[in-house]
């Protein structure tokens, strides 16, 4: 088993959260291999998010927030293991700059600044040589975002949003990528090029990438293994092949 | 010519008063009411260390600018973060702070005129025919340094440009590794060194009085407001806009009204843009 440990560059471990009495994540374990691209699909509301927000730390903040606000109580049980460590507590910028980042669901560039600002302030935890190179392979990546250096993010289109997001976070340097629902509200042909992008990433930095979708047809080619949620638990989870032929996923997940 | 250039002076005043609030908010979203009192408190303290304890005068700014800035991250670290998101209890703490240390400072003996800093430099210069006295000069040129400084930290350093992720987005900062917490602290620091660079600079003009500290906050809450709360770039606008309009009211009509015209204004800019002149505007909210 321990030569299995080195593998996973994540491992979740018996994952519960609650929303005050409410179940979100009901006993999820999963694994990541380093280096292999994992889907988690899912409907809406069965969990993805507050997978990811739980993965990525966000809850803590959103939990503290509530906790001032007398809101909603939220708890979480289980462990997180990111690289053999214990993470499950620990705050979101930690979390990042060990090189666990986060691509938040809508995308979340910072609207009032420009295409350029925002990838610089992507570089906030990278080194001034790692955030040039990164900026010309981002660049690359995305050669459409060249002409929009200097518009404000807040007036990109959807597509252009996600690159930008996208391109943000590889300048935090990621060890392990994380995609909340990418392909959201993008037209089909911008959806087909994205998901080539993340593959083009994946092999080329090796950089690990854990992505969330609701419809899971774009990124099935992609991806290397896939778990599907259902009311916050794992229902199904086996190779992109092994989900596609599984009649039950075909008509839910995979629209045909 | 008179009202341009007292115009200006008097913008770069409103500038200097306002602009440590205007950062402080933009950031962390934290209306740090204690502003007009820190003001205050970095005059007295200069005052004291160069006439109590005989300091030289830069030593003494040196260190009341120092001070200061502790007392804005402690302001932050053991008051504000407890009441973060809640903007009512933000603002009634951080006006206790600032009464109390108000109050404090007037018990302490901080009453009447005996108390005045002296200007950088004395004597007065011509320009365009119209005297201006040296201090006025480096109002003019502070407030315009302070602007400088803080175009250049914003947009060239990393700790900057980290204050402007978590304006706009904090969740989106602190995946990428910005703790806002920090960034929070760094802000109501810097706006605390602010109010204490524009206490130096504008005090010397008259006497450090409590009651001074009250109008700060007023000017800095009014001017924050007219160019919509959190943008720094408002913020100038509606100095340039109220301190204008002031002058103008003071030359052509009386002096005693230049409360009233920067209300007039206020209410103006409220009715015809409710969010400011550049406060969050609709058009740029998520496009999905």
């Amino acid at each position: 088993m321990s030569s299995n440990n080195t593998q996973n560059i994540l491992e979740v471990r018996d994952l519960l959260v609650y929303y005050e009495n409410a179940i979100a994540i009901n006993n999820v374990s999963l694994k990541c291999r380093k280096g292999k691209i994992t889907g988690i699909f899912g409907a809406n509301s069965a969990g993805k998010s507050t997978l990811m927000h739980t993965i990525s730390g966000l809850i803590m903040d959103m939990r503290d927030k509530e906790k001032k606000k007398g809101g909603e109580r939220i708890t979480w049980f289980g462990e997180i293991n990111y690289n053999g460590e214990n993470i499950t507590n620990m705050k979101p910028s930690d979390r990042a700059r060990k090189g666990l980042i986060l691509s938040p669901e809508r995308r979340q560039v910072f609207p009032e600044s420009s295409t350029m600002e925002n990838i610089k302030i992507g570089g906030y935890l990278a080194t001034r040589e790692q955030a040039k190179k990164t900026m010309d392979y981002v660049f690359k990546l995305f050669p459409e975002l060249i002409n929009l250096k200097h518009r404000e993010a807040g007036f990109l289109s959807g597509g252009e949003q996600q690159m930008l997001a996208i391109g943000r976070a590889l300048m935090a340097q990621p060890k392990l990528l994380l995609l909340d629902e990418p392909l959201l509200g993008l037209a089909p042909s911008i959806e087909t090029r994205l998901a080539q992008a993340i593959k083009a990433i994946n092999t080329e930095t090796g950089v690990t990438v854990v992505l969330s979708e609701q419809y899971a047809r774009p990124v099935f080619p992609i991806i290397d293994y896939g778990y599907v949620l259902e009311n916050g638990s794992i229902v199904l989870e086996g190779s992109g092949e092994e989900l596609m032929n599984n009649p039950d996923v075909l008509g839910a997940y995979f629209g045909m | 010519m008179e009202i341009i250039i007292y115009g200006i002076v008097n913008s770069l005043t409103l500038i200097l008063m306002s602009i440590g609030f205007a950062l402080a908010y933009g950031v962390s979203r934290i209306p740090n009411f204690a502003h007009g009192a820190l003001f205050i408190l970095t005059g007295y303290l200069t005052w004291l260390l160069r006439f109590r304890m005989d300091m030289p005068y830069g030593l003494a700014i040196l260190l009341s600018l120092i001070i200061v800035a502790i007392i804005g991250v402690a302001l932050y670290q053991i008051i504000l973060i407890r009441v973060r998101g809640m903007p009512i209890s933000e603002i009634i703490a951080s006006f206790g702070v600032g009464l109390a240390i108000l109050e404090f400072l007037r018990w302490s003996g901080l009453k009447g005129t005996a108390h005045m800093l002296p200007p950088f430099m004395s004597g007065s210069m011509l320009i365009f025919d119209v005297p201006l006295d040296y201090q006025r000069i480096i109002v003019v040129l502070g407030g315009v340094s302070v602007l400088l400084f803080l175009w250049f930290f914003t947009t060239y350093t990393k700790p900057g440009l980290s204050l402007k992720a978590i304006a706009q987005n904090e969740r989106a900062g602190l995946v990428l590794g910005i703790d806002s917490d920090i960034a929070a602290t760094l802000a109501v620091a810097i706006g605390a060194v602010f109010a204490g660079i524009a206490a130096i600079i504008l005090l010397p003009l008259g006497n450090i009085v409590v009651e001074m500290g009250y109008e700060v906050l007023v000017f800095a809450i009014a001017v924050s407001v007219c160019g919509g709360l959190g943008s720094w770039k408002g913020a100038v606008i509606a100095s340039f806009l109220i301190g204008f309009a002031q002058t103008i009211t003071v030359s052509l009509v009386a002096p005693h009204y230049h409360f009233v015209t920067a209300l007039f204004i206020i209410i103006m800019v409220l009715i015809f843009k409710p969010s400011g002149l550049f406060g969050r505007q609709k058009e740029l909210e998520e496009r999905v």
